[in-house]
């Protein structure tokens, strides 16, 4: 029998009989149990990777949502907490403060200053007679004589200028003349003199607006109110887009087909125009409510804000709708997986499958969106702010600051640059990151 | 065909009522009245005037006679801003110089961002397409008020020796290009980023090796064969686009201070001029639908894989 071996072909894949059968002739003390360092060195440590581990891994290799990420960290910074580090409030008004600059002189170059314009306008309101007399000794001190014809221009320039010699010498050209560089930051002249006695004052770094409120302060809780508007819509159009796409999804049918007609409708309003009626429309109601008593829900519209409210109601209202119906689409797709028809073969509810099955198996997508919500709501809030329509005065946004700062864009062109500035960076790391977040989330989006 | 559009319009149709009936609740529910002024005026003379205008009558009926009198074009009257005049009057007058400057801001965005969008798919990964891609990202994600503003400031005067254009709205052409420069960027940058998408997946489409092995030159594959095929997904892009060129001419007219009708609805809500506020939305809104209709009906039109009988995605 031995003798008649098959002939085997190269690689195949056949198991070899003869070997197999030989496996009976295996002697009795073949195997032992494996000593407890042997069986040591079989478990290999390694953590297991995580889903959000894996994404993380993915997010630290896109170096420009990396630092999209470090500069929106900053701004929360500036934000949240910088309103606790400068010792003024953002509806402070500081005494003598009106339209500072962010740079200021010393006092001795505003004496100087002062001097040299008063010098200046002082020779222009000389009385003819006066200045003729100044302008002969002068040319005497030279050395020379007054022509006849001179002394004649001399007498008419000064009979001109008499009277308006203030604006002839102007801070600028003062300045100018005397070549004086101004020092960063603002401050008062109170506060100057302050400094000189020996007292440490903060700056105004950024200057300050017309009613003398510190700007930077103002910036900083524009910038906590536009995070803020951000955040809360997000939340908003997640709670209300996952509950109605996943609803609409899981049950399908008639429901499905209803619940999307509504979508569709409020998909097609044009959304601006709404939200527009709706911000300066539902901030006097809520005004009116929080007016009317004294229970924990007007407390509650006291603390946020009646315009506040509003911003999140009318996002919260219209901005669902793309969330919903990604979330639908997903839940679609989902809910035809073997794991779905195992627990609802196991008993479980609806809301269960949907809690604990479909929602966690779309959360990068739910992440993802949510996360551009928050852009697209800054986006709008400083829209709406800017028209007059979002948070009122004396509370702040930088929208609104925007919008302030027109009255006096050519002498104060900074108070509209810096909180557009922080604004659109603002919204342009988000973004960036945004995207980060959704090719890190979902690798099977990236091209 | 004829049954996809029909439904389309029914769809716009509902979406329009809707924005109606929500204007209309939303107007009632604000607390204080049109008639609240410097001098208010005695409890006699309010009933007075809310039975001359007819508030005085429930919401419901109020509401009916409304969708009555707007079916004949009947708009109602101004009840504050101008005083007695016919809303329609107002909105028509108004209306031409918002749209002209809407039509031109979204005539150089495609103009223009399409074009951009080309050259940073066909040039795509050089430093060109770096450049496009930093601009556009920027530019989306700037509002347009800043972007107005800053136009506003550098090109009026703001900065020395530079003073192009007039700060405030005449009428002339140069008093255009300002807001129209200003509407223009968003939808451009927009336009610009979609086109280069559409561009990337047509390029890599196989029509497009056989229009190279053909022997075709370059410019004729981009432009005849991925550019057609490349632009049927930005119509999609287009109707929203418009709608926002519409809408952000709020801002913009705000800041150059022109005498559209953004403006004016801005100033309409701030009076409470109801008749007027209601009017306007309702008008804008359907210009809206109705240009979103058009677009997807286009849109249908231009694609013919698209089933036009299912009307599907």
């Amino acid at each position: 029998m031995a003798e008649k071996k098959l002939k085997r072909a190269i690689g195949s894949l056949q198991p070899d009989i003869d070997d197999i059968l030989s496996w009976n002739d295996l002697p009795e003390n073949a195997f032992e149990p494996a000593s407890a360092a042997e069986k040591e060195s079989f478990i290999q440590d390694r953590k297991s990777v995580s889903y959000w581990k894996d994404a993380w891994r993915r997010l630290r290799k896109n170096k420009v949502a990396m630092v999209a990420m470090v500069i929106v960290i900053l701004l929360a910074l500036f934000a949240f907490v910088g309103p606790f580090i400068v010792p003024y409030s953002y509806d402070q008004v500081i005494s003598g403060a009106n339209n500072i600059h962010p740079w200021h002189y010393s006092l001795e170059d505003q004496e100087k200053i002062n001097a040299y314009i008063e010098e200046h306008t002082g020779s222009a309101n000389l009385s003819p007679e006066e200045a003729v007399a100044q302008a002969e000794a002068e040319a005497a001190a030279r050395g020379e004589t007054l022509s006849a014809v001179d002394a004649a221009k001399i007498r008419a320039a000064a009979k001109a200028n008499q009277g308006k010699g203030e604006e002839n010498v102007t801070q600028d050209d003062a300045i100018k003349a005397l070549g004086i560089k101004a020092k960063p930051f603002g401050y008062t002249n109170a506060e100057l003199e302050r400094m000189a006695a020996g007292e440490s004052v903060f700056p105004h770094v950024f200057g300050c607006d017309t009613q003398g409120r510190d700007i930077m302060v103002r910036t900083m809780i524009g910038a906590r109110v536009s995070m803020i508007v951000g955040i809360c819509c997000a939340v908003i159009v997640l709670v209300i887009g996952a509950l109605y796409g996943s609803v609409s999804g899981y049950c399908g049918g008639k429901v499905d087909a209803v619940m999307q007609r509504i979508v569709e409708v409020i998909y097609t309003i044009p959304e601006v125009l709404i939200i527009l009626l709706m911000g300066s429309t539902l901030k006097p109601i809520f005004e009116e409510f929080q007016n009317s008593g004294d229970g924990p829900l007007q407390r509650l519209v006291t603390l946020l804000g009646a315009n506040l409210i509003s911003i999140f109601l009318t996002f919260g209202l219209l901005y669902w709708v793309t969330m919903s119906r990604l979330i639908r689409g997903q839940i679609l797709q989902l809910k035809q997986q073997e794991y779905v028809t195992a627990a609802r073969a196991l008993g479980a509810q609806g809301g269960r499958i949907i809690k604990r099955h479909l929602l966690p198996n779309c959360i990068g997508q739910i992440v993802t969106t949510t996360f551009l919500q928050i852009p697209s709501a800054i986006f709008t809030e400083s829209f709406l702010s800017f028209l007059g329509m979002g948070v009122s005065a004396p509370m702040t946004s930088l929208g609104s600051m925007c919008s302030d700062a027109l009255g006096g864009l050519n002498s104060y062109p900074y108070r509209l640059f810096i909180p557009a500035a922080i604004l659109s960076l603002m919204i342009l790391c988000l973004n960036l990151f945004g995207d980060g977040l959704r090719d890190a989330l979902d690798p099977r989006l990236k091209k | 065909m004829a049954k996809y559009v029909l439904k389309r319009v029914l769809m716009a149709l509902i979406t329009l009522l809707v924005v109606i009936c929500l204007t209309f609740f939303l107007m009632n529910a604000v607390p204080g009245n049109p008639w609240l002024s410097e001098k208010t005026p005695t409890e006699a003379t309010i009933d007075a005037l809310n039975a001359k205008y007819g508030l005085d009558k429930p919401l419901i009926v109020q509401l009916g006679k409304y969708l009555e009198n707007l079916i004949h074009l009947d708009f109602g009257n101004s009840i504050k801003m101008q005083k007695d005049r016919p809303v329609l009057e107002i909105i028509l007058t108004m209306f031409p110089i918002s749209a002209s400057i809407g039509a031109i801001a979204i005539l150089w965005a495609i103009l223009v961002g399409v074009p951009l969008g080309c050259l940073a798919a066909y040039r795509r990964g050089t430093w060109v397409d770096s450049l496009l891609r930093v601009i556009c990202t920027v530019g989306i994600s700037m509002p347009g008020f800043v972007i107005a503003t800053m136009l506003l400031h550098v090109f009026t005067g703001g900065i020395e020796g530079i003073k192009f254009f007039p700060a405030l709205f005449k009428g002339t052409p140069e008093s255009y290009v300002l807001p129209c420069l200003a509407l223009g960027f968003y939808p451009m940058c927009y336009l610009s980023r979609q086109t280069r998408t559409a561009m990337l997946d047509a390029i890599n489409q196989e029509y497009i090796k056989t229009a190279r092995a053909k022997g075709l030159r370059n410019g004729k594959i981009i432009f005849k064969h991925a550019l057609r095929n490349a632009l049927i997904p930005v119509i999609t892009y287009l109707g929203p686009q418009i709608a926002f060129t519409l809408c952000g001419g709020f801002v913009v007219e705000t800041v150059f201070t022109i005498p559209g009708l953004g403006r004016y609805f801005v100033s309409s809500i701030s009076n409470r001029d109801y008749p007027l506020i209601m009017g306007t939305t309702i008008f804008l809104a359907a210009f809206i639908i109705a240009m979103n209709l058009i677009v997807d009906l286009l849109y249908k039109l231009v694609d013919p894989r698209i089933n036009l009988g299912k009307g599907g995605h």
